[in-house]
Order: C-alpha cells, then structure tokens, then sequence
C-alpha cells in the first residue's frame, strides 16, 4: 500500500468513527423527540443524523481509495454501506416523503447496530480481493443486496411500529365501544386515532384514514405515532421496493456464480438464505393480498422475515461455514 | 344422479383437493414450509457442499447422524420431501396460473363495460360544459385514449380502464418460475458437471473414465460425453506478499473430438472458457513432482504424480502445507510404498523445521523433496495422497533436490561419475527427482438449461415491476343534455395505489372538462 493510500485508510477509520458516534447521537436525539415532543429536538436529531450519513459515505469513498477498488468486498464494508443506505432511505423517504420522525430512534438502533458489529466482527484492513471476487457482477450483486437489505430492513422497522400502534388502536377501539354512548359515533376523540366510522368487527386500520389527514398531521407534529394504518402502508411500500431488487440481487449474483464457480445455485448456506428470505417476503407480499391475512398477520410474515434477513446477512458469515464465508 | 356413489366421492374429493391446491392459502403455506425447508438444509451439513463435514457429524453424533441420514437431512435439496414441497408448490402455482391467464386474456379481449350508476363510485364529479353531448363525448374518448385507457362507447356513455400491465406482469412473473423449473429439469437432467485434474503438458479427454469418478451426470443423461480434449500448456498461480491469491491462469488448447486444435483459451477465475457446447471453469491447482522409478537402472515407474493438501489445522494458512502424493510398487516382493511430501520452497521447509513454526510457499523455490519407504504387503492398488502404513515397515526417509537420484531402500545419494557423467544404478531399486510441474482442476459441464434459466430470470424481474407499481383504474363519462351545453358525470376507481388515483383522477377532471369546451359558470354542480 502507498503512504496515500495509508493516510486515506485513516480518513476512512475516523468519518466511520464519526458516523458510528453521531448516529449514537441522532438516536438518543430522536427518542428525546418522542419522549418530549419538542420541535427542536426533532431538528437536532435530524441534523446530526445528516451529519452521520455524511460521515458515513466519506469513510466509504475513503476506503475505496485505500483499497484502490470499489469497497464492497467484505463484512466490514458491507456494514458501512448498509448502515449508510439504512440512513438515507430512512432520511429521504421516511422522514421527507411521510414527514415522520417519531421512528428515527428505531431507525438509528439498526444502522447503529450493524456499524458496531462490523467494528467488532468483521474488521479487516483495506486490501486487494480475491480473484473470484474480481468480477464486475460483484459491484451489481453487491449493490443489490445492500440495497435491498436496508429497505427490506427498514420496511421491517415500521413493521414492528405498525405491530405495537395497532394493538393499541385496538384496545382504544375497545375500549371506547365499550362506552355508552360510543362516543366514537359522535364525531373527534382526541386520541390521535380519527373520527371515524362506528366500531364493527373490521380491523381498526381500515378505518383509519392514510395519515395525511389534519388529524394525523397534528399527531405527527406532537410527536406521535402514525396510524397504524399509515405504519401499514408506509412498510408496504418500503418492502414492495426492496423485494424487487433483492430479487433483481439474487439473479446478478446467480448470473456471477455461474461465472465464477460454473453453477448458478448450488445450495450454499448464504443462497439458501438469500432465498428463504425472498421466500418470506414473496409471502408477505402474496398475504397483503390473500383475504384474511392482511394486517397483522401479514406483518408477522414481515417479521420473520427480518429474523431471516439478519441471519443471511450475519450468521451465515459468523457461523455457518460456505463459499461465501471469505466475504467476513 | 345415477353415478355410482364411490366414484362421486373419488370425484369430489379430487375436486376438493384441486381447489384447495389453487387457493392462494396453500400456496402461502407451500411457500413457507419451502423456506423451513431450506433452513434445515443450511443448518445441517450437506452431501453435495462439505462431504467432510457430514463425515464428521456422524462420527461425532452416530445417533443422531443417521436419523438425519434416514430423513435425508444431509441431502435436503435433493430429498423425496423437498421434492414433494416444490411439486405441490408448482401444481399449486400451475393451477392458480391456468384460469388466471384464461381470465386475463377475456378482459384484455372484453371491451369496457358500461356503467349503470355512475355516481355510486368512491370517486365522483359533475360538470356542466359548453359543447353538445355527441361531440363532448366524442371527446371525451379521445381524451381517455390519449391516457392510454381503452375505452368503449356508448349511446351516452364511455366506459374506460387502465393498468392490465399488473395483472399481465403478475402472470409474467409466476409463469416463469414454471419456465425456470423447466429449465433447471433440462439443464441439469441432461447435463453433467466433473473435475477434470490436467498435469502442464498433458491432454485430458472428456470422457467418464478420465474423471477418476469426479462427475456427477444428470437423471436423462445418456452418457454422450462431448468427447473434446483439453492441452493444458500452462499453470500459474501468483499471489500478493501478503499471501492473498492474486490470479490463478490455465493457458491451454481446445481440441475437438477428432483431436485437432480448434483454439486456445486462457481460463482464470470468473473467466471461464466456452467450447463446443462444454463450459470450462478454473477450479484448483497443486503441484505434481516428477518421479522415475528404476530397478537396476531400468525404468519401472513414474511420471508426474499429482499431489494433493490436507486441510490446514487452525491458524496455519493452506500455503504453508507440504503436498503429499505416493509411489506403489506391487510387483516387489515385499511390496514396496513411497510417501512423498513435496515443499515447494526448500528454505522455508528448512525454516519450519527448525523453528516449528509454518511458513508459506507461494513460489517455486529451490523444492524438496522428502519421502519415507515402507516394505510390507498393500492391498490397495489405487493412488492416494497419503499412505496407509498400518502392517507396513518403514525403511527410511530422505529428503532430495531436483535432479538427483537416491536409493529407495537406504537412503544413498548415487553421483554420477564425473568422468562420464552417468549413474552405476548396479542392482538397487533408485528414485530421481528431473524436475516439477503444475496441474489445474478445471471443472467441465454441459448445462443445456442455462439460458432458459436466465430468460425465466429476466422475465421474473421484467413481471415484478409492473406487478408491483402498476395499478388498474376504471373510469366511466355520462354525457346529457343539459340546456344548451351537456351534462357530464364522471365517476371512478381504483383497485391499487388509490391515494395516486385521486390527483389522477382530479387531472382527468380537468382534462374532460376543458375538452367538452369549458365548464358553463352560473349552474351549479353537485360535487361532494
């Protein structure tokens, strides 16, 4: 290695430090936004959540340098990539598209995790590949997945949002048909819930308007939760994008076995697991839309597929041994 | 009915079974145990990826070991009951996909139907405008087809839908799964894939016998071995200081079945080389030690002998292993048994012997030699790496340089004479060392499914797109007579994504309403 590429080594070190801390930041900041509901608060989380993510993409272009080649060739700098996808997407299209951020902390928790992990895992130096590595399927593969890995990841998160707002919209709903007379039939209850149509056996987010209603708005400003169906909807979304390019990941990398190894499947534990997770999550997708298991059944689905998400992503490298396991 | 009552029952509980395979539940659930499934088979060492591991496990739990060998839990991807889940899986798909296309290709034929209620619809509006109702709706049609949506007219009215590409690309994305199956049963059915193990200098043939049983065929396969041949010219492997690989390159010659050279081809890792319908991938290596085995100066053995590695214990890299490979001479009697132990490079054998401590080998530098003779009776005639002693004598063990010659039995270095420049063999048994070469595994299959696999692929991900961001929408436009102008209701819906349909459906609003001349202040129209 060059003395320049030691110094940009360095560089790299420090901004995942950097990004590693600030986001520790950014989400003790996003909880004090939920607990106290100040508007500052739920700026600074932002801002120095920003400041993360900024970090985070420079210790990756500077491990790019120190490793004179794209720096998507093990854990260590997978963890830096997911962590700063998982970021962004949360940023842009969570926080900007639905203008939530009571679930940055959440958010955070994720991104945090998988940096330390890498810290403390899967760090190794920057260096050259292995020649099976040296493919240019490997930077479509790679990117793919990563990509896919912190939708699907972040989908999961608002999943588990979605599970515990839903239960407590339920009991709300109970609780206030139990009343007589409904006040529900009457017009606003200050829950944050809605004004809404009288309590039958219909599952409460149904009822409940998208979220982008005055009601929801004003919910969302105090720092409260989304409706469970604007959660519903929100994890909907993240995982029909992700499902798409892990799928889209999982034939590149096919495409690149085949190339590399002269099969495109061959039951290694880190392909058994890319596909159960596409499994779980193509029934996630098919329970959205088979009557009877939408809502909260569907989001158990969503749920195990996270577990499963996790374990392709890590324990196939920490523990089960497979062609993929030079990628540690 | 005059059926007999047993076949009725045969009947329906065939039609039973049917529809239950086609609901979308069992689907769900096939899906899902298909996972579980997997899990076992990553969980528990498999046949096909680590036979060593497997090995192991039964020896380490007997038990339990052959329950799983009795459940196939070493070979789950290939068991009677992965088998089953995936058949029942794609019977299920299979019958869910037959009436789905059926439907879909009647409602893309099936012109839009038209409305009785339009103002029944979740989303609704009202406009009095300028123009006649015949040219209003005339307009409409155009306004509707220039969206995209097909329309139909009507005496009054135009019905209008949009978004077939959902369901068109759900059936694109599920048939393709029957077209990768095929692909798959094709490719791997008729195909076969072996490790063909090529000394530098030699010619390889691609025949069953040449695998030394290293080829796995498929259950179609007719044993139509391509029959062309591979002249491996040369082998090299480079690595970084660190000890990292850093290439790993087979130059050779491909030559057709009748033996001439058709082209060369250099093959490394991720470059595989493509010939006559064969693929051809770099898939190992390792050294093969020249050896000449002679009995009183006459030849009696030798060649090449292509070494193999054991798996390093923990902490010592691969690189710093010796290569061991064996000499069997069974018409000696007693039999004789060399073991052989090939350093690559001689100062780091010398260095690891002094100081225990291993040291990598990642070029070729002044090698050693080392072999151990044993005398006594072997019963297995076949070439391993390493020899089996127990009931065999050891009679000594030598290390040699390239180029010499040693006796077998003692140990003594033969010089040849200094004058004439030859060796007196006399009546010993003697090993001479000319020299080293390389060898490459290179891995060699026909897979004829291949690019059935990968069109199934694109077609899965070309489905998914519009399956999932695509959505149908309806839309229906009365037109009345309304004093002098017209009357125009517009109503429609949505069956996804219904929060995009509304600013949708607001623009198409406007877009009708300023294509049947304007809306008419002064009347009032009733919007909710």
């Amino acid at each position: 290695m060059t003395p320049n590429q030691l110094q940009w080594a360095r560089v790299a070190k420090d901004a995942f430090t950097a990004a590693l801390f600030a986001y520790i930041a950014g989400m003790l900041a996003y909880w004090a936004f939920l607990a106290f509901a100040k508007t500052w608060m739920g700026k600074v989380a932002t801002a120095v959540t920003a400041f993360g993510a900024a970090g985070g993409l420079t210790a990756i272009v500077a491990r790019g340098i120190a490793d004179a080649r794209i720096p998507w060739g093990n854990m260590y700098e997978f963890s830096m990539a997911l962590s700063f996808l998982v970021v962004v997407a949360y940023l842009l299209l969570v926080e900007r598209q639905l203008g939530s951020k009571t679930l940055g902390g959440f958010v955070l928790m994720f991104a945090v995790f998988t940096l330390a992990m890498g810290a403390s895992f899967f760090y190794v130096g920057p260096g050259a590949l292995l020649p099976s590595l040296n493919s240019y399927w490997r930077q479509i593969h790679v990117t793919a997945m990563i990509t896919a890995s912190s939708l699907l990841g972040v989908g999961c998160i608002i999943t588990i949002a979605f599970l515990f707002k839903d239960r407590s919209e339920r009991r709300q709903l109970r609780r206030l048909s139990s009343q007589v007379p409904p006040p529900i039939m009457g017009g606003s209850v200050d829950t944050g819930v809605l004004p809404g149509a009288p309590a039958g056996d219909a599952s409460p987010h149904d009822l409940v308007a998208d979220g982008d209603g005055a009601v929801a708005e004003r919910a969302l400003a105090r720092g409260r939760f989304p409706s469970a169906a604007a959660l519903d909807k929100m994890a909907y979304r993240m995982i029909s994008f992700g499902f798409p390019v892990w799928t889209f990941g999982v034939i590149c990398g096919a495409i690149w076995a085949q190339q590399a190894w002269g099969r495109y499947w061959g039951w290694d534990p880190k392909e058994t697991w890319s596909f159960i997770t596409w499994t779980i999550f193509a029934g996630y997708l098919h329970a959205r839309a088979t009557a009877g298991w939408k809502g909260s059944r569907a989001a158990v689905v969503a749920l195990v597929g996270f577990v499963s998400l996790f374990v392709t992503y890590y324990a196939v490298n920490l523990w089960i041994a497979g062609l993929h396991s030079y990628a540690k | 009915m005059s059926v007999a009552p047993s076949r009725l029952t045969l009947r329906r509980s065939a039609a039973f079974a049917w529809r239950s395979l086609r609901s979308m539940r069992t689907a769900l659930i096939l899906l899902l145990l298909l996972a579980l499934a997997s899990v076992v088979g990553s969980l528990i060492p498999q046949e096909m990826n680590s036979p060593e591991r497997v090995a192991q496990f039964m020896i380490d739990h007997p038990v339990v070991g052959l329950f799983y060998k009795k459940a196939e839990f070493f070979n789950v991807f290939g068991s009677w009951w992965f088998t089953l889940i995936t058949t029942l899986l794609f019977v299920s798909l299979f019958a869910c996909l037959i009436p789905r296309t059926r439907a879909a290709i009647r409602s893309a034929r099936q012109k839009p139907i038209q409305a009785r209620e339009i103002d029944a619809f979740p989303l609704y509006r009202e406009v009095h405008v300028g123009a006649e109702p015949t040219m209003v709706l005339a307009a409409s049609r155009r306004v509707l087809s220039r969206k995209a949506f097909r329309t139909a007219a009507g005496e009054t009215q135009v019905a209008a839908e949009k978004g077939i590409a959902r369901e068109i690309g759900s059936l694109l994305f599920h048939w393709a799964f029957v077209i990768l199956l095929l692909g798959v049963a094709v490719g791997k059915g008729t195909g076969y894939v072996g490790h063909a193990t090529i000394i530098e200098g030699q010619t390889w043939v691609d025949a069953r016998p040449n695998y030394n049983g290293q080829v796995r065929t498929g259950r179609f396969f007719t044993e139509n071995f391509s029959g062309i041949g591979i002249h491996l010219q040369s082998f090299t492997d480079s690595y970084r200081s660190t000890g990292i690989p850093m290439d790993f390159l087979s130059k050779v010659q491909l030559l057709d079945p009748q033996g001439r050279v058709l082209q060369t081809a250099d093959i490394r890792v991720n470059h595989p080389a493509h010939f006559q319908g064969m693929d051809i991938f770099q898939y190992g290596f390792g050294w093969a030690p020249e050896v000449q085995i002679r009995q009183s100066g006459r030849m009696v053995a030798g060649g090449p002998v292509a070494m193999g590695q054991q798996l390093p214990p923990d902490g010592v890299p691969q690189l710093a292993l010796p290569w061991n490979g064996t000499e069997k001479l069974l018409n000696q009697t007693p039999n004789i048994g060399v073991s052989l132990e090939f350093w690559p490079d001689g100062d780091a054998y010398f260095q690891s012997q002094v100081t225990g401590q291993p040291v990598q080998m990642p070029i070729l530098h002044k090698p050693v030699l080392r072999f151990t003779t044993y005398q006594g009776r072997i019963f297995d005639p076949a070439t391993n790496t390493l020899l089996d002693t127990s009931g065999l004598q050891q009679l000594q063990s030598t290390i040699m340089f390239p180029g010499q010659t040693v006796d077998l039995r003692t140990g003594d270095v033969l010089t040849p004479d200094p004058k004439t420049g030859k060796i007196d063999y006399g009546t010993r048994l003697t090993i001479t060392f000319p020299g080293v070469r390389q060898y490459s595994v290179l891995q060699v299959s026909r897979d004829r499914g291949v690019s059935i696999v990968l069109f199934a692929a694109i077609l899965i991900v070309l489905g998914l797109l519009p399956a999932l961001y695509t959505a149908r929408r309806k839309v229906w436009v009365r037109v009345q007579p309304a004093g002098t102008g017209s009357l125009v209701q517009i109503g429609g819906f949505a069956l996804q994504r219904k929060a995009q349909f509304e600013d949708e459906f607001a623009r198409l609003v406007t877009a009708l309403t300023r294509a049947g001349g304007g809306e008419v202040p002064g009347k009032e129209a009733a919007n909710p």
